[in-house]
């Protein structure tokens, strides 16, 4: 155990990432609604979220970047600031990742080489197009179906074995 | 709508649609830019369906197109140009954003990313007219925005490629393959007409067995009584006839799918040839080599046992059903008594059977994937004591197959057997009632056994036309599969009357060149450079910069999305490629070595040149000692299954190809990096007697290779950041200096380790 925490002290000096905290940081929405942080006395504006783990833990590990993909730093958790600032991270991360998530599966139906989906979504009812094949809908983390259209618009079932028996049929066989 | 605002049609510039609000959900809203301002509209409302493009737009009306509907309420924002200092297009994780920037930045639209294009172009226009550039008029290609099929209505799955997988599979893949099957007319006549004297022939026979033999020959009744030999002969004759047509028709068919294949696998090599680089980048080599083989297997089988069987085992059907009805229509009917059974089984059991196979396979490539996973990667579980990890792995995965085998075979290990039986029970009801009348004296025992070897016949051609759909939609597939590949478009295409160049002087210029892969993901920014007659260019930088990105436009392996590449003062767009090919010669990092011989390597560009030249090739190449060295010296057999050759080695058969082809352009791309510095050396000297009299592009990671460049270019992030012979670089403080100091000091700590 103690080798255990020796070794991660070791690699955390070795990569020099630095994590803000509410302490050495300040979150705060531009007046174009986009987000800046200032820290180590410095202004970074406009600042963009990047989930490290997108598909099995959101809230945890992200990256503050700016437009020139610099890493200002990383937020170790979400949970770790202020209501008010975790859901300016959250909004960010919201206008990053948008991928509406499947509440239900209407239809599915596959022609010639195309699958086409009808689904309601947490952003109404969608219609898309789905090439079959090389991985357009795959599992992005055990029990996340993450399908990808034609036009590289992304959109997830976030719990498979929550489908019913008539849905997931429907879907078995475009996996 | 803009005319209420006072804003004329004539100064619109260009317009992009943004469909998604930042903060989820799907809402319309517009980007007008014209002369004088950039113009939003927004919709009031959130939209509550969305159609994606590709979707047919027959399945549902579109009601994602709010704009011509009067009831929503638009809101209306104006920025006056010169407010605004930048617009930029932020990529997101499956779609973009616009964002403007006046005092401070703003998105002012998001979209889904089928827009993304639109929205490049979108800011480019901007980009043109803050810098007072001209514009193309307004032109809003329809194309870029989702083009349907004008006969279905289909939104093409494929932006840019009028494709319609619906109405290709009503008329086009079918009349498309019957004029492939035209060449073979004849061949297929023959076979047809074959089969179906064979199965005429054939139908003959149960006639004979059965009442000819029974109720005549032994019965002592009609034509044939008491005559069993003549009967028996007849059936041999009959047998003997029908196999003859087997015969016939099996050789044929024989002859025929050998054609069919050569001609098909031909015709997708060939069309793959012609596809630019970029069609194979994008990928992968397994399915394109699936291609070429499994699916022109397909089609083989579409022909030669699919056509000709449809028609025979239609006919036979029909016939031998018109034979039962007119022999009796009660029994006909008797027989047919558990079809609806059959049916109904058929009906529910086999989707799921076939999900449970499809479930099957899924597990089998997935065990199969932690297999090769373990074999390849050996070295790496060797060396971090995994072996119990991948035991266990592969034992879970193993399990979840056993698992999903049992299942389908437990199915269909019930399935059919009850089939069987139920096709079984018609011959079953048969002899009931036949025998029953057969007692009651209303039919005789010969016509029962006629009419049961009869249905015994029509279970072949039912069974076929059962799997028929499975093979149809195969065969479908596999054929728009190799048409799309014949279709497509190669990227790079040499324009007609393109302009042939007998021989080249070698001054290249390139010209405010920008390129990227992908819209909005450019690798080179406005780039420029010269390379005189003779001069030798170096290009530095970091991996990723876009250095072989570069190189890979001057040889017009990709186009060029703004500016222009010259070569003698022609643009390469307008240059045959031949010449193309002719003039530049490329020396890369990753060598290709061919099955063959080293002298077939060799003599890759120019099969016909002569041994004394594939022997001074080699020579300047430094290449030839190693090859005397080698039993079989030039004959050496290399490429798969062949000699291996080292990195070296390979890369001096690679620049020994480079001489013999003897291009006025050399490219060399990292030519040495992958060498040790004692091969490096000997391949350096190869390269400085290649150069001589030729225009070179040198990219190198070692910098000691590029010092005797004319020029130097640095680039980074895809923009040329400084330029200028090596003292010049030097002497000013910038990326090639730092560049340089670290070169030297990793030689020295090489050197001290070495030491």
């Amino acid at each position: 155990m103690r080798m255990e925490e020796h070794r991660g002290m070791e690699l955390a000096d070795a990569a020099g990432i630095r994590y803000l905290t509410p302490g050495n940081s300040e979150f705060m929405e531009t007046s174009g609604r986009m987000l800046s942080v200032r820290t180590g006395g410095e202004m970074h504006s406009p600042v963009y979220v990047h989930c490290s783990f997108p598909h099995t833990n959101q809230r945890s590990f992200l990256s503050i970047r700016t437009a020139g993909n610099k890493e200002i730093g990383m937020i170790r958790h979400l949970d770790d600031f202020p209501q008010g600032t975790a859901s300016l991270i959250e909004r960010q991360m919201k206008i990053r990742y948008f991928t509406p998530e499947i509440t239900k599966v209407i239809a599915v139906s596959e022609e010639f080489g195309y699958s086409y989906w009808e689904v309601a979504t947490t952003a109404g009812l969608c219609r898309f197009t789905v090439r079959n094949g090389s991985g357009n809908v795959k599992f992005a983390a055990e029990n996340r179906l993450l399908i990808t259209d034609v036009d590289g618009n992304r959109f997830v079932i976030p719990q498979v074995d929550q489908l019913s028996d008539k849905e997931y049929r429907m879907i078995e066989m475009r996996m | 709508m803009l005319d209420r605002n006072g804003t004329k049609a004539a100064d619109l510039v260009y317009w992009m649609e943004c469909d998604r609000l930042p903060d989820g959900g799907f809402a319309d809203s517009y980007l007008i830019l014209s002369r004088e301002s950039l113009h939003i509209f927004r919709s009031s409302g959130i939209s509550k369906e969305k159609t994606f493009s590709g979707y047919a737009a027959g399945r549902h009306k579109d009601t994602g197109k709010l704009v011509q509907d009067g009831s929503v309420d638009w809101a209306w924002e104006r920025i006056p140009l010169e407010r605004l200092e930048a617009l930029t297009i932020v990529n997101l994780v499956a779609s973009g954003m616009v964002v403007a920037k006046e005092q401070e930045e703003r998105v002012i639209g998001a979209f889904t990313s089928g827009h993304m294009k639109q929205a490049v172009r979108f800011a480019q226009a901007f980009d043109k007219m803050k810098k007072n550039e001209p514009i193309e008029a307004f032109e809003q290609d329809e194309e870029a925005h989702g083009a349907s099929c004008p006969t279905c209505g289909l939104i093409y799955p494929e932006e840019g490629r009028p494709f319609c997988p619906k109405c290709m599979k009503r008329h086009a893949v079918f009349a498309r393959l019957l004029s492939f099957a035209g060449k073979y007319k004849l061949s297929i006549f023959f076979i047809v007409l074959f089969m179906l004297l064979n199965s005429v022939t054939g139908l003959v026979i149960p006639y004979f067995q059965g009442t000819v033999l029974f109720d005549q020959a032994l019965a002592g009744n009609g034509a044939f009584a008491g005559r069993i030999g003549l009967v028996i002969v007849i059936i041999l004759a009959f047998r003997t006839l029908s196999l003859l047509f087997g015969i016939l028709f099996g050789t044929i068919i024989a002859k025929l799918a050998a054609k069919v294949a050569f001609d098909l696998k031909t015709a997708v090599f060939t069309a793959l040839q012609r596809l630019s680089l970029d069609f194979f980048m994008r990928r992968q080599t397994g399915h394109l080599m699936t291609r070429v083989n499994n699916d022109a297997q397909e089609l083989q089988y579409f022909f030669v046992d699919g056509l000709s069987y449809f028609i025979v085992n239609a006919m036979n059907i029909i016939g031998i059903t018109a034979v039962l009805l007119w022999m009796d229509w009660r029994l006909t009917l008797i027989c047919l008594l558990p079809m609806p059974l059959v049916l109904w089984l058929v009906r529910s059991a086999f989707p799921k059977l076939w999900r449970l196979s499809w479930r099957r396979h899924r597990k089998v490539s997935v065990l199969n994937s932690i297999i090769s996973d373990s074999v390849r990667g050996s070295r790496v579980v060797k060396a971090f004591g995994k072996e119990k990890v991948e035991i266990s792995r592969f034992q879970r995965s193993n399990n979840a197959f056993s698992v999903a085998e049992q299942r389908f075979n437990k199915l269909s290990g019930t399935v059919f057997p009850i089939l069987n039986f139920l096709t079984q029970a018609g011959g079953i009801l048969i002899w009931a009632f036949g025998g029953w009348y057969v007692m009651q004296g209303q039919m005789s025992f010969g016509t029962v056994l006629t009419f049961v070897n009869y249905m015994m016949m029509l279970y072949g051609p039912i069974q076929f036309m059962n799997n028929i759909v499975g093979w149809w939609s195969n065969c479908m597939a596999a054929a728009q599969r190799i048409f799309e590949i014949q279709d497509a478009v190669p990227d790079v295409a040499e324009r007609p009357g393109a302009v042939t160049l007998p021989a080249m002087k070698g001054d290249i210029e390139v010209d405010n060149v920008t390129f990227g892969y992908e819209p909005n993901k450019p690798i080179l920014k406005q780039v420029s450079l010269r390379a005189r007659p003779g001069q030798m260019i170096g290009i530095v930088g970091h991996s990723g910069a876009g250095k072989s990105t570069l190189v890979n436009l001057v040889s017009r392996l990709y186009d060029v999305t703004e500016g222009e590449i010259r070569i003698d003062g022609v643009n390469v767009k307008d240059l045959s490629t031949a010449s193309l090919r002719r003039h530049i010669g490329i020396v890369s990092q990753d060598v290709y070595v061919f099955s063959g011989s080293i002298a077939e390597n060799i003599a890759y560009a120019d099969p016909d040149c002569s041994v004394e030249d594939i022997l001074h090739a080699a020579k300047i190449a430094n290449a030839h000692d190693f090859i005397e060295k080698l039993p079989d010296g030039y004959d050496t057999e290399v490429g798969t299954g062949g000699y291996s050759l080292s990195g070296g080695e390979k890369q001096r058969l690679s620049i020994a190809r480079a001489v013999l082809h003897n291009p006025k352009v050399l490219i060399l791309d990292e030519a040495t990096a992958s060498l040790d510095t004692e091969t490096e050396l000997y391949i350096q000297q190869a390269l400085d007697s290649l150069v001589k009299g030729r225009t070179t592009i040198a990219i190198a990671h070692r910098l000691s290779t590029l010092r005797q460049a004319d020029y130097l270019v640095v680039m980074d992030k895809g923009v040329v950041v400084e330029a200028g012979t090596h003292e010049e670089l030097m002497a000013t403080e910038g990326i090639y200096r730092e560049l340089v100091r670290k070169h030297d000091e990793a030689l020295r700590m090489k050197g001290e380790i070495i030491a």
